[in-house]
């Protein structure tokens, strides 16, 4: 459990009671965790269910539900610590010519400890939750790895 | 008011200045924080938003701390503060605020404990109780009485940290309620790895 607790403060589900005369004295069953199922077909992770990490921002194993709209879009960076940034690239239309061009915005996302092995180009489906910071309102709920050769800021149009 | 709680003074995700829309508005408003220090009660009331109230704790000396294990709660007097995550001065000041640790006077959970499962606890070796503890403990009861309690003694094993709290007087609890809103500093025992985190992070603290 140390390699979890990396903050100053007792990192804990709070919804998790740890002492529980069985626990103390060692007659426990497994590890307790609270995990939840976030709807919408979307299957929680088995790294969430099985994982120690807390992370109250999790979708799976916090305290934020997912409502609202479901976007994806494609990993562009991940140097935060739990979120990353994800590229949603559209094609706006130009009446006057009668043609599109491609436009995209970037977005914060926050990305659970329950997803390993995400990397740059990977798609990434995000469902809104309530604001989680200053610029994230989205939350990972599925990573479907990058197959085959695409370049890597290739317009993807999804 | 001078504190404020809007978002346009930010900047915007892009990096850009917000241009002032409007001027500070009530309901944007903070007040400043409550600090509460160790010391006889004395709260403040303050009017909020609709109409409700805040009971702002300005000092505080007891609260209503929950053994978690045991499921019992008692009003238990605040000895002192030990820890805060957040910031080393407010231990130093000794200011009380939620997820702080302390010391509490665990007398009403020792007299508990013995009263339910009539086995000393805390109890330094050697040293003979007095004649109402001795009374506490092993009073007169019928045979019936005495097997409910040789049942429950069967689970009344406390963990060795918390045991030598016990026989200190003075137990690690942390504070679980926010005491500028609603003037209670009450909490819960810390026990169990929690406990342990915590009892490492005060030892690393002092051993400095």
């Amino acid at each position: 459990m140390t390699d979890v607790q990396t903050e100053k403060s007792f990192q804990k589900q709070p919804t998790v009671f740890l002492n529980k005369k069985g626990i103390l004295t060692g007659k426990a069953k497994k590890n307790l965790r609270y995990v939840r199922n976030v709807g919408l077909g979307f299957k929680t992770p088995r790294d969430a269910i099985v994982g120690t990490y807390i992370d109250k921002k999790c979708p799976f194993a916090g305290d934020v539900s997912i409502r609202g709209r479901i976007l994806t879009g494609r990993v562009l960076k991940l140097k935060m610590q739990r979120t990353i940034v994800i590229r949603r690239e559209y094609l706006h239309y130009i009446k006057k010519y009668s043609r599109f061009e491609k436009r995209h915005k970037n977005m914060s996302v926050h990305l659970s400890p329950a997803f390993r092995d995400v990397k740059v180009g990977d798609t990434v489906t995000v469902g809104e939750c309530r604001p989680l910071s200053k610029t994230v309102r989205y939350n990972v709920l599925k990573v479907s790895p990058k197959t085959g050769m695409k370049a890597l800021k290739g317009f993807t149009k999804f | 008011m001078g504190i404020s709680r809007d978002k346009w003074h930010k900047r915007r995700k892009t990096g850009g200045r917000m241009a002032q829309l409007r001027k500070k508005r009530k309901f944007e408003l903070g007040r400043p924080p409550a600090m509460t220090k160790l010391g006889p009660k004395r709260i403040h009331t303050v009017r909020t938003m609709g109409g409700n109230k805040k009971y702002r704790a300005l000092r505080l000396d007891q609260g209503n701390f929950s053994w978690g294990s045991e499921s019992v709660t008692r009003k238990t007097r605040i000895i002192d503060v030990i820890y805060n995550a957040s910031n080393n001065e407010l231990v130093r000041t000794k200011t009380l605020v939620k997820s702080c640790i302390v010391q509490i006077d665990s007398t009403p959970f020792r007299q508990w404990y013995e009263a339910h499962y009539a086995t000393p606890l805390g109890r330094k070796k050697g040293v003979k109780l007095s004649a109402d503890d001795e009374a506490a403990i092993n009073k007169v009861r019928s045979k019936k009485l005495m097997k409910k309690y040789e049942a429950r003694k069967k689970v009344a094993k406390v963990e060795t940290p918390l045991e030598e709290q016990m026989s200190a007087g003075r137990v690690l609890a942390k504070i679980a309620s926010k005491p500028g809103k609603h003037g209670r500093c009450d909490g819960y025992v810390l026990e169990g790895k929690e406990l342990d985190f915590y009892l490492r992070k005060v030892k690393s603290k002092k051993g400095k």
